[in-house]
This record gives C-alpha cells, sequence and structure tokens, in this order.
C-alpha cells in the first residue's frame, strides 16, 4: 500500500512538467518517466482497490484554509478510479505518440504533463474549491497546446475554446457558491467538502426548491459544455480542427471526461431532490447529441472534424445513460467514458498521422493510402470498426449496457428515445466511418502519394496499445465494469425507490 | 471426451488467424495450411462431439459469468451440431481450394488470415448459448465479409461493395439489436428467479419463459429479430449487397456469401423459432418475405450475363425458400425447423461446389462474362461435369439432395395453404422453382455447352482445386436420399431438449390448426416438382445449349419494358443507392450542418459578441500574442480569489 497515494500521483507529474520545461531536448524522457510513475501507481491502486465497496477510497484529507471551510481532501471509487486509470494510460501513450515533436519540445511535454495533473485532480478531488481549481488548472494547457501548436485558425480556436468553457466554469462556480453559502454544518460553520454538501441538497430547510433549481442548473450547464452536448458543442469542432493531435487527443479523451464524470459525482446525487423532468431533459438531450451528432459527422469534409463530431455523437450515450437511470445504463455510460476515451484517441491519432504524412485533412483529396501505409490502416480500420460500435471491441460493450439498460429503465419514454438512438443513430455512426474509411484509404493509390510510407514506429506503438487495449476491455469488460456497476447502485437507489411509491 | 475441447472449435481458428497475419508473410502459400488444418480439426472435434452426442440424442452446454448479468456459453444441440459439421466441412474444402485458387496473391497471408477470423466468427455464432453472444459474433462475420469483400481494396468497385455489404447488413444489425433489447426487457420485467448458472439471454431462459412474456411483444420481438435475418440472409428488401460482394474472391463468395455466413439469418429464425411459433403474426410475415424473395430474385437471375452474379441471385432466391420453409411452419410446428435446416445443408454443399466450378472457369477463362465463353466443357471436362452436378441439384432434378430439401419444403408451403394459412408462399415457390431450373442450365449451356465466343485461355485447374469439387459434388448430389428422414427427425426434435411445448405456444400465438390433421396431396401436386424441375432444364436447353429451337430475342426485344426493369434489377440501385443514401440520409446530414453552423454556432458567436461588447474588439483581443490570454487567465484567478476573500469574510461577519 503506497502512502498518500493520490497525492504522489498528482505531484509527480507536476515536478516532471517543471523539469521538462527546464531539460529542453530530453524533456520527452523527463514526460515519460513523469507520466509513466503515475500509471504505476494507479494500477497499483487498482489492485488495491476493495472493488465490492461504494466507499471513498485512498482518502487524504488535509486542512488548507479552515477560516473558509477549505480542505485538501482527494480520494476514489467506482465512478473516479476508471477515469484515473484512463488518465494515466492516455497520458503515457499520448507523451510516447508526440516523441517526435520539435517545435519548442520542453514546453509542449510540460504542458502534457501539466494537462495530466488537472485531470488527475478533478477525479480525484473531493472538496468542490479543490475541484474547481483543478478544473480550471485543465484549461491553461489545452489554451497554450491550441494557441502555439495549432493550425491556421488558432487564436480564433484557443480564445472560442477558452472564453466558452471558461463561462461554463464561471456559472458553475456560482453554483459552488451558493451550495456553499447555503449550508452550515453541525458545528454552523461553513464547508465546501463535496460529498457533505451534496448529501445535505436534500434538506429543505438549507435549500428552497428554487435556489436547489438554480444550482442544479448552474452545475449541469457546467458539464455538459464541458461534454459536450447539443448545443453547446460547437466549440468542439473548431478547438479540434486547430488543435495539434496531442492536444486533440487529449481534449477528446480526457477533457470530455471531466463533463460526464460531473454528471455521475455531482449532477446525480442532486437529481432525486429536484425535479424529475429534468432527468427526461437529459436523456433527451442525449438522444439528440448522439443522432445529431452522427448526421453532422456525415456531413463533414474534413476528417478530423468528423472524428470531432463523432465524439458529441458518443458522448451523448453518457447521458442517456445517465439520464436513464437503471444500474445497467448507469455503468453503460460510466463505462461508454471509459471506453470512448480509449478509442478516440486512436481516431485522433489517425487524423493526425494522415495530416503529417499526406498534408492534407480533406477527405475527398485523400485516397488509396493502404497502398502504401498498410500497418497504419490496420491500425485506424481497428480504430474506426471499435468507434461503430463492433462487438469484441470495448465501445460495443458500452453501447449496449446504455441502450439496453435505459430500455429496461423504470423512466417513462425512455424506450422511445432507445428506439430513436438504435434506428437514427447506429446506422448512420457506421455510415460516416465506412464511408470515410472508404474515400481515404480504399481504392487506387492517387499518384500524389506513391512517396508515403508507415508513420514513425513510436506512433504505430501507440495505436497498437490502445487497440489492444480496445480489445481487452471489448472481450473482459468485467476487469472495470464490475466497480462501474458498485459505483452504480447508490445513484441509482433513490430513484428505483421513487418508482415503486408510484412518484415516477 | 471431445466435448471438453468443444471450445478449441473457435479457439483453432483464432490460433490460425493469429499465426497467418504475423508469420504468414514469411511462409509458403501465406501460411494457408494453418487455416485449413484448423478448420479441418476443428471438423473432426465436431464430428467427434456428434458421435457422442447422436446415440443418446444429448446436448452439450458450458458456461462461465462475462459481465454484469450476461454470460459467454457454448451450446451444441442437435440444430448447431448439424451447423458445426457443414461449416467446418465445407469451409476446409474451400479453403484447401484457395491454396490453388489464390496462388499469387501478394495478399494470401492476408486472405488466410481473415477467411480464417471468419471461419472463427461464424463457427462461434453456431454453438453461442445466449443471443447476445450470438450477436457478437454475427457482427464479426460481418467484419469478416467487409474485410473479405473488399479484398481487393485499391479496385474501387470492391470497396464500394465491401462498404456497401456492411452498411446494408447493419441496417439488419440494429433491427436485431433492438430485437435484443426489447426481448431483454421483457425478461427483466419478469423478475425471474434464476437457477445457479442460468442467465436471461440464454437460449434455455428465453425458450422457458415464452408463455410469460406478452404476446404483443414476442410478435415485436420476432419481427425485430427476423430484421436481423433479412439483412445477413439476404432477403427482400435488404437483399442489395449479396449480389454486389461478389466482387471479392470467388472462394469468398463461395464460403461467405453462398455456403455459410448468409445462412446465419436463417439459422438465427431457427435458433428462435419456439418464438416465432409463439408469434404467428411475425411467422407470417417470414413465410411471405421468403417466399418473395425466392421469386423476386430469381427474375433477376435469369437475365444476368456475370457468371457469379447468376450464382449471387440464385442464392439469393434460395435463402428465400429457407425462410419461407421455417415461415409456412405455422402448419406444421418444430418439423419445420429440419425441414428448412435440410435445404440448408443441402444449398452448402452445391452453392459452395458451384461457386468453386464458376471460379474455376473464371480462373482459367478470365472473365466473368458468361458472353465471351461457350464450349467450356470441351477443356476443362473436371469442372464442368461437376458444375453440372451442382445445377442438377439446384434446378430439382429428381432424387438429387435439392430435389428433396426443395421439395420438402413446397410440400410444407402447400400444407400452409391447403390449412387455410394463405396460398402466396405455395405460389411463389412453385413459381421460383421453374425460374431456377431456367437460370441454372441457361448458366450451364451458355458456359460449357456450344462453341466458344472468345478466345480465352484453354485448361483445366490444378488438383488442389479440382479435389474440393468432387467431394463437394459428390455431396451435393447424394447426401439427400439416405439422410433425409433421420436428418428431419434429429434437428425437427431439437427443441424437445428444452422442454418446449409446441402446443401451448400455438395456443399464446392463437394458431387455429389442428396438428395432424391429414392434408389431401392431390397427385398432380406431388409430381409437380419433378415436372418443374425436369421441365425447367428442358427449356433452358430449348434456349441455350446446342439443341437450341428458339432464341430469347423471339419472347424479348431490347425495348420490352420487363426485360429492361429485369437488366436495371428493379432499379434498386438508382433508389437504395442514388435516392436513399446519397439525397435522403446525405441531404439531412447537409441539412444538420448548416444548422449547426449558422443557427447553433450563430447564436453562440452572437451573444458572446453582444455580452462581452467585442462585435468589433474581439479582433484586437485576438492579437496572437500569448501573454494577453496569459493574462487574462491570471486575471480569471485573480477574480476568483477575491471572490473567496469576500467569503471568508462574509463567514467571519
Amino acid at each position: 500500500m503506497i502512502e498518500n497515494a493520490i497525492s504522489l500521483m498528482i505531484a509527480i507529474p507536476l515536478i516532471a512538467a517543471v523539469f521538462a520545461f527546464l531539460f529542453g531536448k530530453a524533456a520527452k524522457y523527463v514526460a515519460l518517466i513523469g507520466s509513466l510513475v503515475p500509471l504505476v501507481i494507479s494500477l497499483q491502486m487498482f489492485q488495491e482497490f476493495d472493488k465490492a465497496s461504494n466507499a471513498m477510497q485512498f482518502v487524504e484529507s488535509y486542512d488548507w484554509v479552515p477560516a473558509i471551510g477549505v480542505k485538501y481532501t482527494v480520494g476514489v471509487d467506482g465512478i473516479g478510479l476508471p477515469l484515473i486509470l484512463l488518465s494515466t494510460i492516455v497520458s503515457v501513450l499520448v507523451v510516447v505518440y508526440s516523441w517526435g515533436e520539435s517545435k519548442r519540445s520542453n514546453q509542449f511535454f510540460a504542458l502534457l504533463l501539466l494537462n495530466e495533473v488537472g485531470v488527475l485532480g478533478v477525479f480525484t478531488a473531493l472538496d468542490f474549491f479543490l475541484f474547481y481549481i483543478f478544473w480550471e488548472v485543465v484549461l491553461i494547457p489545452m489554451f497554450f497546446l491550441i494557441g502555439i501548436w495549432g493550425g491556421p485558425r488558432k487564436d480564433y480556436a484557443a480564445i472560442k475554446f477558452f472564453i466558452y468553457t471558461h463561462v461554463a466554469s464561471l456559472i458553475m462556480l456560482l453554483s459552488i457558491f451558493a451550495l456553499y453559502f447555503s449550508y452550515r454544518t453541525p458545528e454552523g460553520l461553513r464547508t465546501f467538502d463535496m460529498l457533505t454538501l451534496l448529501g445535505a441538497t436534500g434538506d429543505s430547510t438549507m435549500f428552497s426548491p428554487m435556489l436547489l433549481n438554480v444550482i442544479f442548473f448552474g452545475l449541469l450547464f457546467g458539464f455538459l459544455v464541458k461534454m459536450p452536448a447539443v448545443p453547446f458543442h460547437t466549440w468542439l469542432p473548431d478547438a479540434h480542427v486547430e488543435a495539434p493531435t496531442a492536444g486533440s487527443v487529449l481534449l477528446a479523451a480526457l477533457l470530455l471526461k471531466m463533463g460526464g464524470y460531473g454528471l455521475f459525482r455531482i449532477v446525480m446525487p442532486m437529481l432525486p431532490n429536484v425535479s424529475e423532468n429534468y432527468i427526461t431533459l437529459m436523456a433527451i438531450i442525449g438522444v439528440v447529441s448522439i443522432v445529431y451528432g452522427g448526421f453532422l459527422a456525415l456531413a463533414q469534409k474534413d476528417l478530423k472534424k468528423m472524428v470531432a463530431y463523432s465524439s458529441v455523437s458518443h458522448m451523448g450515450y453518457v447521458l442517456l445513460g445517465a439520464g436513464a437511470l437503471s444500474v445497467l445504463s448507469v455503468q453503460g455510460a460510466m463505462f461508454q467514458q471509459f471506453s470512448h476515451g480509449l478509442i478516440t484517441c486512436v481516431l485522433f491519432m489517425s487524423a493526425g498521422t494522415i495530416q503529417h504524412t499526406a498534408g492534407t485533412r480533406i477527405i475527398s483529396e485523400l485516397g488509396g493510402l493502404a497502398d502504401r501505409m498498410p500497418k497504419f490502416a490496420v491500425l485506424m480500420l481497428a480504430g474506426f470498426m471499435a468507434s461503430l460500435g463492433l462487438p469484441g471491441m470495448c465501445g460495443f460493450v458500452a453501447e449496449v449496457s446504455v441502450l439496453a439498460g435505459s430500455f429496461a429503465s423504470v423512466q417513462p419514454h425512455m424506450q422511445l428515445y432507445v428506439l430513436i438512438v438504435i434506428f437514427g443513430g447506429i446506422a448512420v455512426t457506421a455510415g460516416y466511418h465506412l464511408w470515410s474509411m472508404q474515400k481515404v484509404m480504399f481504392g487506387p493509390i492517387l499518384k500524389k502519394y506513391l512517396d508515403l510510407k508507415d508513420p514513425h514506429s513510436y506512433e504505430l506503438l501507440s495505436m497498437s496499445i490502445l487497440i489492444l487495449l480496445i480489445i481487452y476491455f471489448g472481450v473482459q469488460p468485467g476487469t472495470i465494469t464490475d466497480i462501474m456497476g458498485v459505483a452504480a447502485e447508490p445513484l441509482v437507489k433513490p430513484f428505483i425507490a421513487m418508482a415503486q411509491t408510484g412518484v415516477i | 471426451m471431445y466435448q471438453d475441447y468443444a471450445y478449441l472449435i473457435v479457439g483453432l481458428p483464432v490460433l490460425a488467424f493469429v499465426l497467418t497475419i504475423f508469420l504468414g508473410w514469411h511462409l509458403p502459400k501465406g501460411g494457408g495450411f494453418f487455416t485449413v488444418l484448423a478448420t479441418f480439426a476443428g471438423f473432426i472435434l465436431s464430428f467427434g462431439i456428434f458421435r457422442e452426442i447422436y446415440p443418446n440424442n444429448e446436448i452439450v452446454h458450458q458456461s462461465m459469468h462475462w459481465f454484469a448479468s450476461f454470460n459467454a456459453g457454448i451450446l451444441i444441440d442437435p440444430l448447431a451440431i448439424v451447423m458445426l459439421l457443414m461449416v467446418t466441412f465445407v469451409c476446409t474444402l474451400i479453403h484447401t481450394y484457395a491454396l490453388g485458387y489464390m496462388e499469387g496473391d501478394p495478399g494470401m497471408a492476408r486472405y488466410f488470415a481473415e477467411a480464417g477470423l471468419f471461419t472463427a466468427a461464424m463457427l462461434g455464432l453456431v454453438f453461442s448459448d445466449n443471443l447476445l453472444q450470438l450477436f457478437i459474433f454475427w457482427e464479426l462475420v460481418g467484419l469478416c465479409s467487409y474485410l473479405l469483400i473488399g479484398f481487393w481494396y485499391r479496385k474501387p468497385s470492391a470497396a464500394s461493395a465491401a462498404k456497401k455489404a456492411f452498411l446494408v447488413t447493419r441496417v439488419g444489425d440494429v433491427m436485431f439489436l433492438a430485437g435484443i433489447v426489447l426481448l431483454y426487457t421483457n425478461m427483466v420485467k419478469l423478475n425471474l428467479t434464476l437457477p445457479d448458472g442460468a442467465y436471461l439471454l440464454q437460449f434455455q431462459t428465453i425458450y422457458d419463459s415464452l408463455t410469460l412474456i406478452p404476446p404483443d411483444q414476442l410478435t415485436w420481438i420476432a419481427v425485430l429479430l427476423f430484421g436481423g435475418a433479412v439483412g445477413k440472409s439476404g432477403q427482400f428488401p435488404l437483399h442489395v449487397w449479396l449480389p454486389d460482394a461478389m466482387e471479392g474472391p470467388t472462394t469468398v463468395s463461395a464460403m461467405i456469401h453462398a455456403a455459410t455466413m448468409v445462412t446465419a439469418g436463417v439459422y438465427l429464425v431457427a435458433r428462435m423459432f419456439p418464438l416465432f411459433y409463439a408469434a404467428p403474426n411475425a411467422l407470417m410475415v417470414v413465410a411471405y418475405v421468403g417466399g418473395f424473395t425466392a421469386l423476386f430474385a430469381a427474375t433477376m437471375g435469369l437475365v444476368m450475363f456475370d457468371i457469379k452474379r447468376v450464382l449471387a441471385y440464385s442464392t439469393v432466391s434460395q435463402l428465400g425458400y429457407m425462410m419461407a420453409g421455417l415461415g409456412v411452419g405455422a402448419a406444421v410446428g418444430a418439423s419445420a425447423v429440419g425441414v428448412s435446416m435440410f435445404h440448408l445443408i443441402g444449398h452448402s454443399f452445391f452453392k459452395a461446389l458451384l461457386f468453386l466450378c464458376a471460379g474455376s472457369v473464371i480462373h482459367a477463362v478470365g472473365t466473368n462474362d458468361m458472353r465471351e465463353m461457350g464450349g467450356v466443357l470441351k477443356y476443362m471436362k473436371w469442372t464442368g461435369l461437376t458444375m453440372l452436378a451442382g445445377s442438377l441439384t439446384l434446378a430439382g432434378f429428381p432424387l438429387t439432395t435439392g430435389f428433396f430439401s426443395k421439395d420438402e419444403i413446397i410440400v410444407t408451403a402447400f400444407e400452409h395453404g391447403a390449412l387455410g394459412l394463405g396460398w402466396l408462399p405455395y405460389i411463389f415457390a412453385v413459381v421460383a422453382a421453374l425460374l431456377t431450373a431456367i437460370y441454372t442450365f441457361r448458366l450451364w449451356f451458355l458456359t460449357f455447352d456450344g462453341e466458344p465466343r472468345s478466345d480465352y485461355h484453354k485448361h483445366e485447374s490444378p488438383w488442389i482445386m479440382l479435389g474440393p469439387l468432387v467431394i463437394l459434388a459428390i455431396f451435393a448430389l447424394f447426401m439427400g436420399m439416405p439422410s433425409q428422414e433421420n436428418f428431419y427427425e434429429y434437428v425437427g426434435n431439437n427443441f424437445e431438449h428444452y422442454g418446449v411445448d409446441f402446443e401451448e405456444l400455438a395456443v399464446i400465438g392463437g394458431h387455429h390448426v389442428e396438428h395432424g390433421a391429414e392434408v389431401h396431396e392431390p397427385f398432380i401436386i406431388k409430381i409437380l416438382p419433378i415436372i418443374i424441375g425436369v421441365g425447367g432444364i428442358l427449356i433452358a436447353a430449348l434456349f441455350y445449349s446446342r439443341w437450341k429451337r428458339f432464341d430469347s430475342s423471339m419472347i424479348t426485344s431490347e425495348r420490352d419494358p420487363l426485360r429492361h426493369i429485369l437488366l436495371k434489377r428493379y432499379y434498386q440501385n438508382e433508389i437504395y443507392t442514388l435516392w436513399f443514401a446519397e439525397k435522403v440520409v446525405y441531404g439531412i446530414a447537409l441539412v444538420s450542418n448548416m444548422i449547426d453552423l449558422k443557427i447553433i454556432d450563430g447564436t453562440v458567436n452572437k451573444i458572446s459578441a453582444i455580452s462581452v461588447g467585442f462585435g468589433g474588439t474581439l479582433r484586437k483581443v485576438q492579437t496572437g500574442v500569448i501573454q494577453n490570454y496569459l493574462t487574462a487567465i491570471v486575471l480569471g484567478l485573480a477574480v476568483l480569489l477575491i471572490l473567496i476573500q469576500l467569503a471568508s469574510m462574509g463567514v467571519a461577519i
């Protein structure tokens, strides 16, 4: 058992970031070590984690600003742990994928590490104040990754990303303050403690329904923008199109998951205390995201933009599963976060590799690349298949869990939503994946691409590892879905009770 | 003994897949012998298991927990074992043939890897003990067909055909998935207390629960599952991918689009037959869709000149028979499963044979177009004769396998009509049988008879290709007679292992049929199949053989609208691809994109412009100087800290 495992896991990349910044050309080695150590720690935590318990584990709590009730409290449960694993895995692989980065490489790798610090903090913080700080910390590296290493319209994209998500964060912050100022502990003190505050939202003497609804919407808005859900998604394609590959991968694989994490950690525990109509609202937004996002992806001419919209579509499953409130659907939604995190890495890496080998991502200008890049073609095809929900890969397990769980939900109307998704979303999803695959990789090779060859081995390596993980979790989802199921139960229980008493 | 190693039936081809994909490039023949041996070992295992379970009429069932409330398991019952035997046997022969056929292709290793994976997926589908696992392998089969149809991916038509196959079957899969979800929901609602080791989506549990699920739900589930079968088995209206799928190597056509993969849909309906039986409306849909497909596809088979396309339409048509054979089971109960499966098995032999023969011809002649063939028999005796065997049995020539199996379906369809359940399936089946005989021998005469119509290469294929043909020809001709009665009984009684009570299901479904009611078959009905089979062959001979008495131009002219429609294949391409996919679906996508850019993102930009008062100043903000942004961030954090400070003062006050 490692003492202070979580703090160590957060601190090491932070320290490594500083060293990477100072080390110049050797930064990548520092980054590799600085991301491998947290991976080892997180794996060890996974080993030691009590998988049958839904209590917080590895908890560390220290007073920070006692005057205003701010503490440094971190801990994980079945909601956070899978995302921690995801973050540590993806961080290592992004470093590996970016091995050849030469422009300001010390800053680049330092920012990758800083990003890891931020997301790990978000997924472990149990104090709202701390949570918010980490939440904002994540913005900084991403902002610079887009702003310095981005494409031609990087300034527009960076500022749009920043303002959009920052506005959302501020609204979330106001909600947090509202929570904070409405509650006093039995001793008459204020606290930022997340679990205490959320638990108190059921107390109508402290939280008037009106106030609680406002708070709820403020938080929900913050998370929906982050996910992103329709109609708050338009910052995403712009950010992705301009971001460098590593930035896109981190953005899609980790930053979006913060929104979903917020749903499970903060929004869902509050749900029983606000109007049950919001559940329907969440599910509807999820369904619209899935179907509308799918059609948007189909319309794109830029491969990376298509992948970006596919993220909107896939993250819709998280909302739908969360809104459907059955154990299987919530567990599926959590697993969708995890699996989309792995799959989208491959997709963005594919788009990135095509960009820097062929020099363009416009689908209609590409053709026949498989002829010259056979290994890359196999990996990209595997990634696309995973993304369209091929069984044997983790995306399928997640989506089926969400769909089956939602359909069997106690919620009314949920069956209709599921049918809309099944008939409106799945075939279209297959459509844009296969169509783009055919255009880009198959057919006769275009003359101008005759000199292409398979990309660097480190790019292939990181993609291969991801594919192996995707297949592993597709075949053995129980490894990680079991702890998600345990975590999902307390979230769902109040609603089962409400359904039995006929409230919903 | 053998049953303890049942998992190896799938495991060995998977191993072959891994070995060929990594080592095949360095081995002779692309490491194809791995795939051949693995498949053959699967046959030995299957045969061993068959020997163990057949005498005492047992089944094999192994299962373990997978995740959540789902399991992974192996179920080998009569229905599964006949499929296992057929798939391993036919695939072994096809893979062996491919060792010769694919010789010299630079992608040989990839071919055998994908073929091995395909074999594994198909076998896994067959021996699944629950619906979810079946669906998983079902999709893997789809993946393999995508890979194999697109094997020559540099050819645009192959890449398109692969995509089309995956997408069209995906439409069916979507319905299948919806069916599973609906079934799962209903099972959850029953609040069953399951015995140890039982899971919700296991077939045993499903069969047991049929009487508890509301009948209207059963109908929906059955129709949705059938939707999956329609996609995979190329039934109308999702059959369009199958003829295009001929873009792959001919061995792929034989393996996937004739003998095995397309039978998965029929197998699904057979597997779920108790469910369909409890939902007679769904069963009716199966009968009509199957019957219509049989006829519809046969009409297109009449006019094609591409030898593989004729066979492809013939496959669609024959699959229609199998579906119809299950659908008309409303009249006879579970024995319909035996009848339909017998046609499935027989068809696998003779259709694999026909495709491999066609492959042999194409290999030698170098074209698919029958107009450039003619007189090939003189140069390819073995190919021609084995193809004749396949053609005879497909046409339903008396005493061949195809004759018995098709006849039995037609008889069942007749009973279906005689019992007042509708005559259409019978009429479809009979007319389609006549057309089948005609187009089959049109193909044979055009290819092998008459004089060469172009200067093609004249040589017989090597024995590694001819050997499998001879073996398949023997089975295609003679398998039927000795085995049919045992087969009907063995497979027809499949569901007794699960205690399925068809009488009870009939009550739920509201069948008004009394079983055992004698259906009188007039003499003319009994001999009709013989007349049709022989008659069709004669008609084809009169038009296309050396004894030609008529010419097709005597009945149709270039401007004949019917002929035009058939050649245009009922304008399917225009409707499916040009209109639906490119106009409707892509149109919706473009409109969505417009909404996104103009309305949603437009609103966002407007709001930011108004609220921040940036408008013109936004450009100034975008100075691109990082320091400015950094200042913004620091400013934001400062505001935050001030707020906190205020907050803490608030506490103090």
